[in-house]
């Protein structure tokens, strides 16, 4: 089981690079932030699944936990683009959205920074800074479901008067999913913790949770990033779009 | 200056029917809500599906007779009366998802 789990996440990494590319070769032909922000966030995700199951991969002991601290800080220094995209995309102009970045930020340096200087084990209840550093980047991911599942509302209604495309509107929905999907991997990481201070029961629970929402992120992934074609057809086909004027 | 859009919206739509000032905004801002659209970051076309597929409904519920031809009326001296501000939205969510996706 936990070896699935590993599998899955290495699955992940890889395709993770892939979309980074996808995203910043975008940003090199428009020239526009929110693809820049993402590319990174998903360049930094791909590289720290890849090394944190590199272990796993080879067959070798894990990483000592001073090591997995440096590892971390692979992972934490994408979440910033992450936040930031968040922000740009949803909440350009809210004071309180500028502060929530500002609080994450904050969670995710000074949790990871005292976590390496401190030591021990990363994934641990009794570690404080495992629980500082785990709210800084849950809250994100939390963050970019709740924004993209209400611009899908909207978008929804804009599809119906012709103003939006149907898989525009749809590709909200997958990156809510997205979001909800990574706030499971997170809520997986507290099993994994629980687990590494001896309560082996959880172990089953959180491989499957961290494999299952791993493999589910990518599946909206691919559909939001990398739409075949009869996909982006068949919610072209169901969307409604108002006659003019609209009928009682 | 999108606030602009909506208060020339509702300044326009005020003077091509009998609803005061405080109904017209009102009943517009629930077309728009309806549509799904930030009254704050309206275009002109978005505006436009408002008036043709919205505000005709809207309009007959609040007794305005003529409603469809009212909503066409207003909707030509709204674009009239925007030409001159800027009302440009590039970076609203659905450009950047749009993009996202390739498309």
């Amino acid at each position: 089981m936990e070896e699935n789990a590993y599998l899955t996440s290495i699955f992940a990494s890889v395709f993770y690079l892939v979309a980074s590319v996808r995203l910043l070769r975008l940003n090199r032909r428009t020239g526009e932030r929110p693809e820049l922000l993402l590319g990174i966030y998903f360049g930094f995700s791909g590289a720290y699944y890849l090394v944190f199951n590199l272990p796993s991969l080879f067959g070798f002991d894990s990483w000592p936990p001073a090591t997995e601290w440096m590892i971390e800080w692979i992972y934490v220094l994408g979440v910033f683009p992450y936040l930031f995209f968040i922000r740009s995309v949803f909440r350009p102009k809210a004071a309180w959205a500028g502060a929530l970045v500002g609080i994450c930020s904050v969670l995710l340096l000074v949790g990871t920074a005292l976590g390496t200087l401190n030591g021990g084990d990363v994934y641990s209840l009794d570690n404080l800074w495992f629980h500082v550093q785990w709210t800084g980047y849950t809250a994100p991911c939390a963050w970019l479901g709740l924004e993209a599942m209400l611009s899908r509302r909207g978008a929804r209604k804009r599809t119906r008067l012709g103003l939006c495309e149907p898989i525009v509107a749809n590709r909200y929905l997958l990156l809510a999913l997205f979001g909800g999907f990574q706030f499971l991997a997170c809520l997986a990481d507290l099993l994994l913790a629980a687990d590494a201070d001896g309560g082996q029961a959880v172990s089953m629970i959180s491989d499957a949770l961290l494999g299952g929402s791993e493999i589910a992120s990518v599946a909206v992934l691919w559909l939001a990033f990398f739409p075949p074609r009869f996909y982006s057809d068949w919610i072209t086909r169901r969307a409604v779009i108002l006659p003019t004027p609209m009928d009682g | 200056m999108a606030t602009d859009l909506f208060d020339i919206a509702a300044e326009k739509l005020e003077g091509s029917t009998e609803m005061d000032r405080l109904a017209a905004r009102g009943t517009l801002r629930i077309a728009i809500k309806e549509a799904g659209l930030d009254p704050h970051k309206l275009t002109i076309p978005q505006l436009r599906a408002v008036f043709e597929k919205l505000m005709p409904k809207e309009l007959d519920a609040r007794g305005v007779s003529d409603a469809a031809a009212k909503c066409e009326a207003t909707m030509d001296e709204i674009a009239r009366s925007a030409d001159a501000i800027d009302i440009a939205s590039s970076a609203s969510p659905d450009d950047v998802f749009k993009r996202l996706g390739g498309s």
